[in-house]
């Protein structure tokens, strides 16, 4: 590493949890290129439509939770979450992508999803 | 194709080979051709020595990495757009470099405090635990061992604490603050 260090803390360890974070956020952009743009833009599309996907399944899980959804409903609702998980897994192998690659860093806040 | 590296005053010395200068108004456009090269931690630590060679000898406005542009023209309309802005930064920073501080274990607030003292300007940046504050600080060249020091002491004066300083840095954090 580059001797930028101006003063060293006693354990400077402590500090080294950014470096993966990093590397994650370079692997982690969206390839631009030419060759690549479709892939790209298929991952951030799928990223968008994954995180929607969860949103709608948490906010079922907590309806069914408080009662208020009669027996056939949560069939239904359970089938549907099953067809969507489905068709994703369909979309993505399509594009190649794989689950982690819709996981988007979004730095200090953290993984997406 | 080539790439945005920093701006500089007009009066700075000619820029290191495989660099060139474009002159916008008193204002000086540094460029370099744009390479196909992927964006990794080798080739941000290359640019990063560039701008650090440059910085040796001038003060300047470091410019994101991978700003593009088609031509000399392109670069130099954009660089007049926002002339006064970066006339404006320039001077802000003119002497003066970033140093960077990230604290685990010691008072944010103070400690922040003690070593804006010593600075011109400072920025505080988000944090994930167990750090507590990340700061940048813009430090006249010739006080950044001053710096240095009081951020020694401090660690001395809070025991436990863990406090790591880097620099000189070209002046990222303060590039668009006039």
């Amino acid at each position: 590493m580059r001797d930028k260090v101006l003063h060293a803390p006693p354990d400077i360890d402590l500090f080294a949890t950014e470096q993966p974070r990093l590397e994650n956020a370079l692997s982690r952009r969206i390839g631009a290129d030419p060759e690549n743009v479709e892939r790209g833009l298929a991952q951030l599309v799928l990223t968008i439509v994954e995180l929607l996907r969860e949103l709608m399944e948490r906010q079922a899980l907590r309806r069914i939770d408080a009662g208020g959804l009669s027996d056939q409903q949560v069939e239904r609702l359970g089938t549907t979450f099953m067809e969507l998980d489905k068709r994703m897994e369909q979309l993505r192998a399509e594009f190649g992508l794989n689950p982690e690659d819709l996981n988007i860093d979004l730095g200090p806040l953290g993984r997406l999803l | 194709m080539i790439e945005l590296v920093a701006i500089t005053h007009a009066a700075a010395p000619p820029p290191p080979a495989r660099l060139r200068a474009i002159p916008v108004g008193g204002l000086l456009a540094v460029v370099a051709p744009a390479t196909e090269e992927e964006a990794t931690a080798e080739s941000l630590w290359r640019r990063e020595e560039l701008v650090e060679e440059l910085m040796a000898d001038c003060d300047l406005l470091p410019v994101r990495y991978g700003t593009r542009f088609a031509d000399d023209e392109d670069a130099a309309q954009a660089v007049a757009a926002r002339h006064a802005t970066l006339a404006a930064a320039l001077d802000h920073v003119r002497g003066a470099v970033e140093v960077s501080v990230r604290v685990i274990g010691a008072e944010p607030r103070a400690t922040h405090a003690a070593l804006s003292e010593l600075a011109r300007d400072a920025v505080e940046r988000p944090v994930q635990p167990p750090q507590v504050l990340r700061g940048a600080y813009l430090v006249d060249r010739d006080m950044v061992d001053a710096f240095a020091a009081r951020v020694a002491q401090l660690q001395a004066a809070q025991p436990g604490s863990q406090i790591l300083c880097t620099g000189p840095w070209p002046p990222y954090s303060f590039s668009d603050r006039p």
